[in-house]
């Protein structure tokens, strides 16, 4: 989780800045951090906001962008819905990329420990204290940071790491390609839509090169 | 009313997203299990993530495709990832894919 938080932190520094260069107020900024805590969403909101764009639009573009977290709310569900609902309310709340992929990459361990939801509780906890200080920093400090150092990368950066690990089996490393190159060619579409199309049908990928190869991981 | 309210009320929608998003099937739980087939399939939702998430991050910007290969964040991506693949070192592998970003983007400054 420790690499992790750098990359976090970059890319809460770069949604504070965006914010702060927007035009929210201070407290509107840190309310919606606080209240939207949704990264890709908040910078998704933002043109809309300036724009005096209907509130609905504002809405729908976030849940378009949110969509993802309902691919990870279904392969989280079957290690974590043991829990009574205030937990699993509390849980859902702290679920964000990095804590996702670093939970699933430990989840068949944890299959049968009954302090699981502490271990996906502190990744959340880690990941939400540092989103918030750093997207603090990003407001105040925002014309002090230049965009060409490119810290937004970061966050990408992170991913692209983790994702190395996951690609040990040849049917996941096929879902993988055909998720990442479809979502080269779905680009243009409003939404992010093209990714969480592509992540669909790179699962369904795997799941068929799986058949295919007679491999099952 | 006022725009302001408007704007905290537009704020709470996008709050509602993400926890309608994050709980959904977390908070249905037992009365929404999916087939135990998809479940499995679930198994490869990390690495089709990160690859559908990180794949237009690094090889797209704003004149299309092509503009990857004067971008420092190819060569940023490439180092970093033969870096992990040698080392297993997440730490390691973003400080070289940075220092690669950073070198290539004063080469094409200079």
């Amino acid at each position: 989780m420790l690499p992790g938080v750098p990359a976090i932190g970059a890319w809460s520094l770069v949604t504070g800045v965006a914010m702060a260069k927007s035009t929210l107020t201070f407290g509107q900024a840190v309310g919606m951090s606080l209240i939207a805590y949704a990264g890709a969403a908040q910078l998704a909101a933002l043109p809309l906001l300036a724009a005096g764009a209907p509130m609905a639009v504002t809405i729908l573009s976030a849940l378009m962008v949110n969509l993802r977290f309902v691919i990870y709310s279904a392969s989280l569900a079957p290690s974590l819905r043991h829990l009574p609902w205030r937990e699993r309310l509390g849980l859902g709340y702290l679920v964000s990329d990095l804590g996702f992929v670093f939970y699933m990459r430990r989840e068949p361990a944890l299959r049968n420990d009954p302090m699981r939801k502490w271990y996906f509780a502190g990744l959340g906890l880690v990941v939400f204290i540092v989103w918030h200080s750093a997207s603090l920093i990003g407001l105040y400090a925002a014309s002090a940071i230049p965009e060409k150092w490119g810290l937004d990368f970061i966050g990408t950066l992170v991913l692209l790491v983790l994702l190395v690990p996951t690609l040990a089996a040849r049917p996941t490393q096929v879902g993988a390609a055909v998720g990442g190159t479809l979502s080269l060619v779905l680009h243009g579409l409003p939404f992010k839509l093209g990714v969480v199309a592509a992540i669909i049908a790179g699962i369904a990928a795997a799941v068929a090169a799986e058949h295919r190869l007679g491999v099952r991981v | 009313m006022s725009a302001e309210v408007w704007l905290w009320i537009t704020i709470v929608g996008i709050g509602i997203t993400g926890v309608m998003t994050r709980c959904s099937f977390l908070l249905l739980g037992e009365r929404l299990v999916l087939p135990a087939s998809i479940e499995r399939a679930l198994r490869h939702a990390p690495a089709a993530v990160l690859a559908a998430t990180v794949a237009p991050a690094i090889l797209t910007t704003q004149s299309g495709l092509l503009g990857a290969l004067e971008n420092p964040r190819l060569a940023a991506a490439l180092v970093a990832v033969a870096v992990m693949w040698a080392s297993r070192s997440m730490l390691w592998a973003m400080a070289a894919g940075m220092a690669a970003y950073t070198v290539v983007r004063l080469l094409l400054a200079a």
